[in-house]
This record gives structure tokens, C-alpha cells and sequence, in this order.
């Protein structure tokens, strides 16, 4: 049981590069929206699908921690 | 916590047997569920639009028309002006995802956390994708397509077809998957107060927005088959 769940939280270091590419993300777009205000709607749409993007990485390590755990 | 997995994931799903055949016909748990709020949405929908005028519209049909056009004016705004007839389609897509995320807050199991209604949702985006491309192109050029811009990069194309639908379905299933794991452990940990205002965050904005970018990116591909 101890190596599954390390295997699990291993698995859910996915994390990690998740938040940081949200975090620069979000980042560049605050930059964005403070030099061009009036940009803001094009901006938002973009920042949403990077940002899903970038957490797709997370979710996926998620899952495998899960199949990780369920199929040990 | 792997008692709380196996009971969430892998528990019988089905309701309701139905003698077929030899064997059984299952019904799904969320498929069920998907009955009831359809049965809730199309009252709301023939409530909302019984007696429409033109002259004189009363309270409701100014709040149902604006609803629309709200809906309409997004969802055409990401589709591009080719694709615009791809619109309600998106529209009813939304409203699904959108609903059947925050049927959590009635006590009901989310059908999107069921794998079954993700892959679902996901294979009829990628067949309308390539759908919306070959009726723009016509064949010859959908196939070129996927040679472009390189034939070099043909098999990549080609795999992308299972890359896309296979990461909308996942982002989506896990989404609610791990909404409602973290709900479930938090319940044991705290029962009171707190489970009701992370309940608002998981429920109704992280399901609002998983129905979003789920939207959002099948209209993107859209725009870019039919270009």
C-alpha cells in the first residue's frame, strides 16, 4: 500500500506545471489588460483557453493517481 | 479514501434493469438523471414561451429574449462568421454541460461524472468538427487537409482526430470527478458550513466554467475546420 501511494503523489505533481503555467498565464494577461483596457474581452477568451489547457496536464495526473489507486 | 474512490467510481451505475433478450437492458444512473432536468427544462422552455407577442411583450418574454440573445451572441462571437450556423447547436451543448454540472447542488450525482456522458458529448463534437470541414471543403480538400502544412506532419493531423476528443472528454470528466471527490472528503472532515461555500465554488462556477471551455474549444475547432 505504501509504494501506491507514492506512486499516487508522485502522480499529482502534475500539479506543479499546472499552476505555473496558469500563474504566467494569468500574469501576461493582467500586463495585457493594463496596457490595452479596451482589449479586454479578446483577452479573457484567450487567457480561458490557455488556462484550460495548461490544467489539462493537471487533471490528467489526477486521474492517473486514481487509476493508481483503484487498479494497484 | 480508496473505499470513497471505488464507491464513487466504481459502484454499480445502473437503476433501473429492463428484462431484453436473454439478459438485461441497463438504464444509467445518469441517464436518469438527465431525464429529470430534461423534464424540468422543457417545462421551463414551454412555460417561458407560451403566448409570444410582438407588440407589448410582457416581463418573461423580455427576460427569455434577452437570455437568448445573451446565449447566442457568446456562443456566435467564439464561432466566427462562417461557422455561424453551427451556433445553436453549441448553444443547446451549453446549456447541457452547463445544467447537468450544477445538478450537484440538488443532491444529485452529476451525469458528466459519468465517463460515459463525456465520451459521448466529446465524439459528437469531433463528427460535427469533421462534418462542418467536409461539407465546407468537399472531400478532396478535407483530405488535402490533412496534409497541410506539411505532408510531413500528416500522421499528427491524423492522431489529432483521437487527441482532441479524448482530452475534451478527460478534462471534463475529471473536472467533476475531482470537484466532487474533494466535496466528499471535505464532508467528512467538516460537515457543517464550509462544505456550502466551497459547494459554490465546485458547483456552480467550476461547472460553469468546465461547460464553458468545453464550448468554447469545439467552436474553436470549428471555426478552424471550416477556414
Amino acid at each position: 500500500m505504501s509504494l501506491t501511494a507514492l506512486g499516487a503523489a508522485i502522480a499529482a505533481f502534475t500539479g506543479i506545471g499546472a499552476g505555473i503555467g496558469i500563474s504566467i498565464a494569468t500574469a501576461k494577461a493582467t500586463d495585457a489588460v493594463a496596457r490595452q483596457p479596451e482589449a479586454d474581452g479578446k483577452i479573457m477568451k484567450l487567457l480561458l483557453l490557455g488556462c484550460a489547457l495548461a490544467e489539462a496536464t493537471a487533471i490528467y495526473g489526477f486521474v492517473i493517481a486514481i487509476m493508481i489507486i483503484l487498479f494497484s | 479514501m480508496k473505499e470513497l474512490l471505488t464507491e464513487l467510481l466504481m459502484e454499480d451505475k445502473t437503476l433501473i434493469h429492463v428484462p431484453f433478450g436473454d439478459g438485461f437492458f441497463d438504464i444509467y444512473h445518469s441517464v436518469v438523471v438527465t431525464w429529470i432536468f430534461m423534464a424540468v427544462v422543457i417545462a421551463l422552455i414551454l412555460f417561458l414561451t407560451h403566448d409570444l407577442k410582438v407588440h407589448n411583450i410582457s416581463k418573461r418574454q423580455a427576460a427569455l429574449e434577452s437570455a437568448v440573445l445573451f446565449l447566442r451572441g457568446a456562443v456566435s462571437g467564439m464561432l466566427g462568421e462562417e461557422a455561424a450556423g453551427y451556433t445553436d447547436y453549441i448553444v443547446t451543448v451549453l446549456i447541457f454541460i452547463g445544467l447537468s454540472n450544477m445538478v450537484g447542488l440538488f443532491g444529485f450525482t452529476p451525469p458528466t461524472m459519468d465517463l460515459n456522458v463525456t465520451i459521448a458529448l466529446s465524439v459528437m463534437s469531433i463528427v460535427l468538427v469533421e462534418a462542418a470541414g467536409l461539407v465546407k471543403k468537399g472531400p478532396k480538400k478535407w483530405l488535402k487537409g490533412f496534409a497541410e502544412p506539411m505532408p510531413v506532419v500528416a500522421p499528427m493531423n491524423v492522431l489529432e482526430l483521437v487527441i482532441r476528443p479524448l482530452s475534451l472528454c478527460m478534462r471534463l470528466f475529471g473536472n467533476i470527478l475531482g470537484a466532487t471527490v474533494i466535496m466528499e472528503l471535505l464532508k467528512h472532515v467538516v460537515p457543517v458550513i464550509l462544505p456550502a461555500a466551497l459547494s459554490l465554488y465546485f458547483d456552480l462556477f467550476d461547472g460553469a466554467i468546465q461547460a464553458y471551455v468545453f464550448c468554447f474549444l469545439t467552436s474553436l475547432y470549428i471555426k478552424e475546420a471550416v477556414e
